[in-house]
């Protein structure tokens, strides 16, 4: 037998301390990953195991100018199943057939589904969820959620636009005041295992939603809710397609309605009915998202420009034979037989064309187009509301005479009702450009002014002067003109009416429209009601005037007291 | 009262005057094996739990488990109790037996599990890998003795490193398993370093093989990528090593994963049984990756208990291979303590991405039943080589 010799213990223990030297080196290597590497590596371990599920925030309200509330919250439920805490099956899907009105196989199908969580139904209301809560059976889920809720259902509908289930802005104020009203979202943390099954056991971290603020506007309930009758009572009357108001202050440009009928139910926003092919059209606001040819509301515009430069007098005396040579185009007026000799006084009263195309040529196609410019007719108006559609307008090259004297008139071109009403709120108002705006303020939830919107008054587009020629020659088109159903008793009043023939001119399909204002002096309200395709009768003054009149009757004596 | 203690005492006092009885280490054997237990029942129960293939039992791993480890405890005590020089008769036959075993899992015989074709079935499964570990550390140690003066000429040398090789190639190509292939090359190396009174050489061939990988290593990382896509398997496993974030979800998503673990348990770990990285995250949780949950339930103070405990045990077992009577017995002992150290070695190695990942058990402490078994006999036999140590009279 072999002996165990010095030399082999020698090596035997030269071999453990070189084993020891690796746990060494081991141990090393723990210290390195568990004491200085920790938080690093529990960080990713943590982002690993954790998974967020978020709190909706309670979005923010949107009041009129008085405080009623247009857009507001209300609690409802979602009701899930979670099959394996289910016990007693039986009941839980009697309970939740009788409840929620469903049909037992669809329920069942939902109930056997093993799934963590299955959702039965959402938007469910508060009543109700909280009866199912009531019944205490174990495997029901009952969530409570925040849905948004217009009380007033169509009104301003397409102003107010919507908010979609991810409590997100789709349309309308809503997306443009997004930030404000969404508030910030809230987390619950919940540990999972590699399959994603959360671990009850572990508990959950809570961080708790910021409500949205609350957005103040501009619009006036009251006014809005009469517009709106207005429109939709002319809109059956007339048979016509569509009808829109706006009725803004010319001073500052706070717009306090604006209705286009049809409108749709805010808290329906997806039931499209029979008459669209497609929500996008059902959704869209005619007042500015739609460019129309104005027609001879933009006689006002001609006006301004042959004032300003000086080419015209009110004494001034115009020939009108019914039409007007323009090279050896041939411009009829709307008057059969023409105006015979008019003042400029009597031209606008009488709105006659020929004379308007005279101011034009006279002012020539630079002048004229420079105006155009300078009004702000090219660009967009800046309202805050989403999709504002641009002026369609002839490029200055393409001007010659026969576009120059259309143009005059107001047609060839196309603007949106929300820039019409706004250039002139801008020309009456004393002569400053204005921008139309909604939203007023954002208040937090306390009533606190967290932010303010202000639009300064734009550049000066006429003078004092001539801003007063066009508020005395405006009164008298409703004193004595075409305007005259535009008279409101006790009120002063200017005002001017259109009537223009929509493309292909041929169709035999008119757009009636009315701008009118007041007082005439010191216009503090102007509205502009545009009629799209009236049946019978489809003069401006016949048709748009009026609607304009009974709604100055109305909001006149109230805006007297605000 | 008094009296009778007295008297055990005095009897038991005349028994170890007589033999040597190594309880340290047979306490830190049991001890680890019931710390492993504990630990696989941590590491198993949520998913055997949650899934029918283990039929939603919780304890499905640490009854297997148990039961191996009983298996394990008889196979020791037999093996304590019989004199060592008897197992050298059977060296030769459990080297060619080792070698047959290995061959049988190409037949129907072998049980193919994760991937791999690594076991046998013989009436329960085994892992011939661990039989060749203990059959090469006796074959080994017997060939040595027998040898006598012949291992310090240089013909010898090369035959005592030689004689592993067809079983590690086997081992390695045949059931696919380098690691065990490592081990035992290991465990023979280090027979052949006590054996042999050279040191000059045995530095020689450490020093050429840390070269050489550091070579390999250097090279893959300077080759661009686009020709490392084209070589296999352990090229990939080699950059996922040296930059595992970036194979995240391939190569290295075991090593990262393990690291969480690691990282995540800090100085006191996050308490036993409250482990996230085991709820499906780390793959093989209760096997090869054991020790990264150790450190992220007890933290550093438990990973390093459990390394100390290792030492520990290899310390008793180096003790134990000084003072043996004979070569036999130090050879026998050696090999068991060069497996055992080789085996914890590398696989805390892995866990903590010091090497690149390969697999290997956690001796005692993973899941595996052949392993436990066989390791437990490995110790019998320490112990056996133990026992013939005799303690000088104090007198």
């Amino acid at each position: 037998m072999l002996k165990n010799k010095t030399k082999n213990r020698e090596k035997i223990v030269v071999a453990t301390i070189l084993f020891m030297i690796l746990f060494l080196g081991l141990i090393a290597r723990l210290v390195y990953f568990m004491v200085f590497q920790s938080q690093y590596y529990s960080k990713k371990a943590e982002d690993l195991h954790v998974r967020e599920r978020y709190i909706k925030a309670k979005r923010g309200k949107i009041l009129d100018r008085n405080g009623v509330v247009l857009a507001d919250n209300v609690t409802v439920c979602n009701i899930s199943v979670i099959h394996n805490q289910i016990q007693e099956r039986e009941k839980v899907i009697d309970v939740l057939c009788k409840e929620l009105n469903l049909s037992r196989e669809y329920v069942e199908k939902r109930v056997d589904k093993v799934t963590s969580i299955e959702k039965i139904k959402s938007n469910v209301s508060k009543e109700i969820g909280d009866k199912i809560r009531g019944y205490n059976l174990a495997g029901i889920k009952v969530d409570e959620d925040y849905k948004r809720y217009y009380p007033y259902g169509e009104l301003a509908s397409k102003v107010l636009g919507f908010a979609g289930g991810d409590n997100q802005g789709i349309i309308g104020l809503e997306v443009i005041y997004e930030e404000e009203l969404q508030g910030e979202k809230g987390v619950i943390l919940t540990y999972t295992d590699a399959r994603g099954i959360e671990l009850e056991e572990r508990g959950e971290k809570r961080i708790e939603p910021v409500d949205g603020s609350n957005l103040v506007t501009s619009l006036d309930y009251n006014i809005q809710q009469y517009a709106t009758q207005l429109a939709k009572v002319a809109m059956e009357k007339k048979e016509a397609d569509r009808v829109s108001i706006i009725v803004m202050n010319p001073q500052n440009g706070e717009v306090y309605c604006m209705v286009d009928v049809p409108e749709f139910d805010l808290n329906h926003p997806f039931d499209m009915g029979s008459e669209y092919s497609d929500l996008n059209q059902m959704w869209r606001n005619g007042c500015i998202n739609d460019t129309y040819e104005p027609g001879s509301t933009f006689k006002i515009i001609t006006t301004a420009a042959a004032l300003e430069e000086n080419v015209v007098s009110l004494e001034q005396r115009f020939y009108c034979p019914g039409y007007i040579m323009v090279g050896d185009r041939r411009i009829r007026c709307h008057k059969y037989g023409g105006h015979g000799s008019v003042s400029f006084v009597e031209g606008m009263q009488g709105s006659c064309n020929p004379t308007f195309i005279s101011l034009g040529l006279t002012l020539g196609v630079d002048r004229y187009y420079d105006y155009f410019s300078k009004f702000g007719l090219l660009e967009k108006t800046g309202v805050d509301l989403p999709g504002e559609a641009g002026t369609i307008m002839h490029k200055k090259e393409n001007i010659g005479p026969v576009e120059l004297a259309t143009v005059a008139f107001g047609q060839s071109f196309q603007i949106t009702p929300i820039q019409m009403a706004t250039t002139v709120s801008s020309l009456v108002n004393g002569g400053q450009r204005i921008t139309p705006h909604i939203g007023l303020r954002i208040l937090d939830k306390d009533g606190n002014n967290i932010k303010k919107y202000t639009y300064d008054k734009g550049e000066t587009l006429v003078s004092s002067n001539t801003s007063e020629t066009l508020q005395y020659l405006l009164e008298q088109v409703v004193d004595g003109g075409t305007g005259s159903n535009g008279y409101v008793e006790g009120y002063r009043v200017g005002g001017k009416t259109a009537t223009s023939q929509t493309l292909p001119r041929n169709s035999g399909k008119y757009i009636a429209s009315y701008v009118g204002f007041a007082p005439a002096d010191n216009p503090q309200v102007l509205a502009l009601a545009v009629v799209h395709n009236p049946k019978g009768v489809y003069y401006g003054g016949q048709v748009a005037a009026p609607i304009i009149r009974q709604l100055f009757e109305n909001i006149l004596p109230y805006l007297d007291r605000m | 009262m008094g009296r009778n203690t007295g008297k055990i005492r005095s009897f038991n006092l005349k028994r170890k005057n007589e033999y040597f009885f190594d309880y340290s280490l047979l306490l830190v054997v049991l001890f680890l094996l019931g710390f492993g237990l504990v630990m696989i029942y941590s590491a198993s129960f949520y998913d055997a739990s949650t899934s029918k293939s283990f039929n939603n039992d919780a304890a499905y791993f640490l009854k297997k488990q148990a039961f191996a480890s009983m298996l394990g405890i008889i196979a020791m005590i037999v093996v304590t109790f019989i004199p060592y020089h008897f197992w050298e008769k059977f060296a030769v036959l459990g080297y060619l037996g080792s070698a047959v075993l290995i061959a049988l899992v190409l037949t129907p015989l072998g049980i193919e599990a994760n991937g791999a074709r690594r076991w046998l079935n013989l009436g329960i499964s085994v892992q011939p890998a661990e039989i060749a570990k203990l059959a090469m550390i006796l074959f080994l140690a017997s060939m040595i003795c027998k040898m006598g003066k012949a291992i310090r000429t240089p013909k010898g040398f090369w035959l005592v490193a030689g004689v592993p090789l067809p079983i590690c190639i086997m081992v390695w190509k045949i059931t696919d398993n380098l690691s065990s292939a490592i081990i035992i090359f290991g465990i023979a190396f280090l027979m052949l370093f006590v054996a042999s009174p050279e040191y000059k050489k045995f530095f020689v061939i450490g020093g050429g093989v840390i070269a050489f990988a550091a070579a390999v290593v250097i090279g893959l990382t300077m080759m661009d990528t686009s020709k490392l896509q084209e070589m296999g398997f352990r090229s990939a496993r080699i950059l996922a090593w040296l930059s595992p974030e970036d194979y995240a979800a391939g190569k290295a998503f075991q090593t990262l994963q393990s690291l969480y673990a690691i990282g995540s348990g800090g100085l006191f770990g996050k308490g036993i049984g409250q482990s996230m990285q085991k709820l499906g995250y780390l793959p093989e949780v209760q096997n090869d990756m054991i020790f990264a949950l150790i450190c992220e339930e007890l933290g550093i103070f438990g990973g390093i208990c459990v390394i100390m405990l290792f030492v520990l045990l290899i310390w008793r077992c180096m003790i134990i291979a000084s003072n043996a009577t004979d070569l036999f017995g130090a050879l026998l002992v050696v090999g068991v303590l060069g497996h055992i150290a080789i085996q914890v070695i590398l696989n805390i190695a892995v866990v903590t991405n010091t090497i690149p990942n390969t697999g290997i058990s956690l001796p005692f402490i993973s899941y595996g039943g052949s392993s436990v078994v066989f390791l437990l006999a490995e110790i019998g036999l320490v112990l056996s080589v133990g026992r013939g140590i005799r303690i000088k009279e104090r007198v």
